[in-house]
């Protein structure tokens, strides 16, 4: 047996040796091989910006892009910008669809190709009608930035961005409205994560939470206080809704541990009866 | 009703001879239980595994929806899942600590090598279980723990990217990967696994059992020429003294379980295993479970992948194969230095590899 072991050492050795390569080589084939291999597409935009040929200020867009709340969401370059990301040399040709940059004024019809609601909303409002007509104005892009697009939160509305053209008192005054609902939402998308966390799958909430969240934030880009105001009511009972089915989830939460404590103690104060008789058996 | 009994298989008889009459060694320590504490972890996994099997759809657009079924709507659904997952981490530990305590009581020597060998199987076998269910859930862990895992393979030159093909049926995780591991995990292994246990258990009876190294003389050094089961006529009676010590490690089996369910309820589920599986998004950490990944973090470290699964291959070859090789007749451990020095080197480096992988 010995032999037959020593035999199979060598067997297996010798030929690992012989093949012996180096840890760069392991490293790009094995351990930091895309593993999902043909299935992530290849990304002509990317790698062609992220280049060292790209002059910096292009090449910021792929880190800028990659941090972003639309990278986490998988909204690539083609799908604001058009174009054929999977052929590098038709990537930017009009035929396929290519957009390039829009210019300033046409910045929310650019965004509104899946905004479609908020962009219905910020043309009514004051804000989208005086880049309409011209003037200076603000459009999506001087709120939200362009490629590290982050998850809206109410703390976009600012006195150093507003006060870049405006006073802030009207500003202030909505974002005083806005911010019960938007603190609500938050610690509801908190609570609805620690659920999850726990294996508690509350979809159908989550789904009713981003709906809500988004027509509210909607409503927000007509920059109409009165409006936000008068539909508050409306949101604040969809709102609570939720947080009633994320209260009864917590409960049946609860009960479950109660439960499982129950059989922990069960199980232990049955263990420590038969170890107490079995040690008065030996006796 | 007993009298029915008595009359066509012996009962009495059977009670009398098997569990009174049967005589366990004086000096039988709690660690003799592991094994059966193994079988009885393997029970709740098949009990819980079949009530899963009913809610469960092994398919990528179901699997994950059901398993969030199972988790919300199935009465107790929770119960059994937590239980299945928690207690197919618990049987691994189980598994391999019988393996530890009864590699140090040397009760792997002569004449129960075979006994041996099939106890290492199981092992083996449980590893397999418990990877091969880990894709069921068609998370994101699950998903991308099992990529890397059947990339192991395709280290080996020639044969490796055919097992990885074979295993994955195709050269990514797809449905058809899923329907193989779930074929594999609720079909293929468990006969296998019920055969061994029964082989391991029967040789464990034919043989009789190996009293401990620490303090009585061992009749096992004499010459093995004929057949002759090891009895203890001065022992204990198995019941009720072994089947009590047996019954309380089983509860404290089934606390340590619920009290990781009640306390711990995430600690085999890391964020990944609430998300469902996305192969166009390859998450930050890809790891696989913790008893693959000092493997795992040995095959990052080893420079060449061939090299480094060759040595893993011999490694476990070695463990099962290690009752022919060592034929040394000392059982303690303790009075074999060499052997318990690199016992200890590979247990440690296993935990550090094992701690390496998870932070790395």
């Amino acid at each position: 047996m010995r032999y037959l072991l020593l035999s199979l050492t060598m067997l297996f050795t010798l030929p690992s040796m012989s093949t012996a390569g180096y840890r760069e080589d392991f490293e790009r084939e094995f351990m930091t091989k895309t593993w999902a291999g043909a299935q992530v597409e290849e990304n002509s935009c990317i790698s062609c910006h992220a280049s060292d040929k790209m002059k910096p200020e292009f090449k910021e867009i792929v880190d800028a892009w990659q941090a972003s709340w639309h990278a986490q969401n998988k909204i690539s370059c083609e799908n604001c910008h058009g174009g054929d990301p999977k052929d590098a040399d038709l990537a930017m040709s009009r035929e396929r669809g290519f957009l390039g940059s829009p210019h300033y004024k046409d910045v929310p019809e650019f965004c509104g190709k899946c905004h479609v609601g908020i962009l219905a909303n910020f043309l009514e409002s004051g804000h989208g009608k005086a880049l309409k007509a011209g003037k200076k104005a603000p459009n999506c892009v001087t709120c939200h930035g362009s490629h590290n697009i982050q998850k809206a939160n109410i703390d976009i509305i600012s006195e150093q961005l507003c006060t870049k053209c405006h006073s802030y008192e009207r500003a202030k005054i909505m974002k005083v409205t806005l911010f019960l609902i938007e603190k609500k939402a938050a610690q509801l998308e908190q609570s609805l994560q620690e659920l999850r966390q726990e294996g508690l799958y509350p979809e159908d909430d989550q789904k009713s939470l981003f709906s809500t969240q988004a027509t509210f934030r909607t409503l927000f880009h007509t920059v109409d206080v009165n409006l936000v105001r008068s539909r508050t009511d409306e949101f604040t009972s969809k709102l609570d809704l939720i947080d009633k089915n994320v209260q009864t989830m917590f409960r049946d939460l609860r009960s479950r541990k109660n439960f499982s404590a129950f059989l922990m103690l069960v199980f232990s104060g049955m263990g420590i009866i038969i170890f107490l008789l079995s040690t008065t058996k030996k006796d | 009703m007993k009298t029915w009994l008595n009359v066509r298989i012996g009962l009495d008889d059977f009670i009398q001879t098997k569990i009174i009459d049967y005589r366990i060694p004086k000096n039988i320590n709690i660690f003799y239980t592991l094994g059966f504490l193994a079988v009885i972890a393997y029970a709740v996994q098949a009990v819980t595994g079949i009530i899963l099997l009913i809610y469960y759809i092994p398919h990528p657009d179901h699997a994950f929806r059901s398993v969030q079924d199972i988790m919300t709507k199935v009465p107790y659904g929770w119960l059994f899942r937590q239980m299945h997952v928690v207690g197919s981490n618990l049987m691994i530990t189980v598994a391999i600590l019988h393996m530890i305590t009864v590699f140090l009581m040397g009760n792997y020597k002569r004449p129960r090598e075979l006994t041996w060998l099939g106890g290492g199987l199981s092992l083996l076998l449980t590893i397999i279980f418990g990877f091969s269910g880990y894709l069921l859930p068609w998370t994101q862990l699950s998903y991308w723990a099992t990529t890397v895992v059947t990339s192991m393979p395709t280290a080996f030159p020639l044969i490796g990217n055919p097992i990885a093909q074979v295993l994955r049926g195709g050269d990514h995780i797809t449905e058809i990967t899923l329907s193989r591991f779930f074929a594999l995990h609720v079909a293929v292994l468990p006969p296998i696994f019920l055969t061994l246990t029964g082989i391991h258990l029967f040789l464990i009876n034919r043989i009789g059992i190996s009293a401990t190294p620490f303090g009585m003389a061992d009749e096992e050094k004499r010459p093995l020429t004929e057949y002759k089961r090891k009895t203890h006529a001065d022992g204990y009676p198995y019941y009720p003294v072994f089947f009590q010590k047996q019954m309380y490690m089983m509860m404290a089996y089934l606390a340590v379980m619920f009290f990781i369910i009640t306390f711990l309820p995430n600690l085999f589920f890391p964020e990944e295993a609430h998300i469902p599986a996305d192969p166009f998004k390859t998450p930050a950490e890809i790891r696989p479970a913790w008893y693959l990944l000092a493997p795992y973090q040995l095959l990052k470290l080893i420079p060449n992948k061939f090299f480094g699964i060759t040595i893993q291959a011999i490694l476990v070859a070695l463990f099962l194969v290690w009752p022919f090789v060592d034929t040394y007749q000392e059982k303690n451990v303790l009075k074999r230095p060499i052997l318990r020095g690199v016992f200890i080197f590979l247990l440690v480096m296993w935990v550090i590899l094992l701690f390496w992988g998870r932070t790395s």
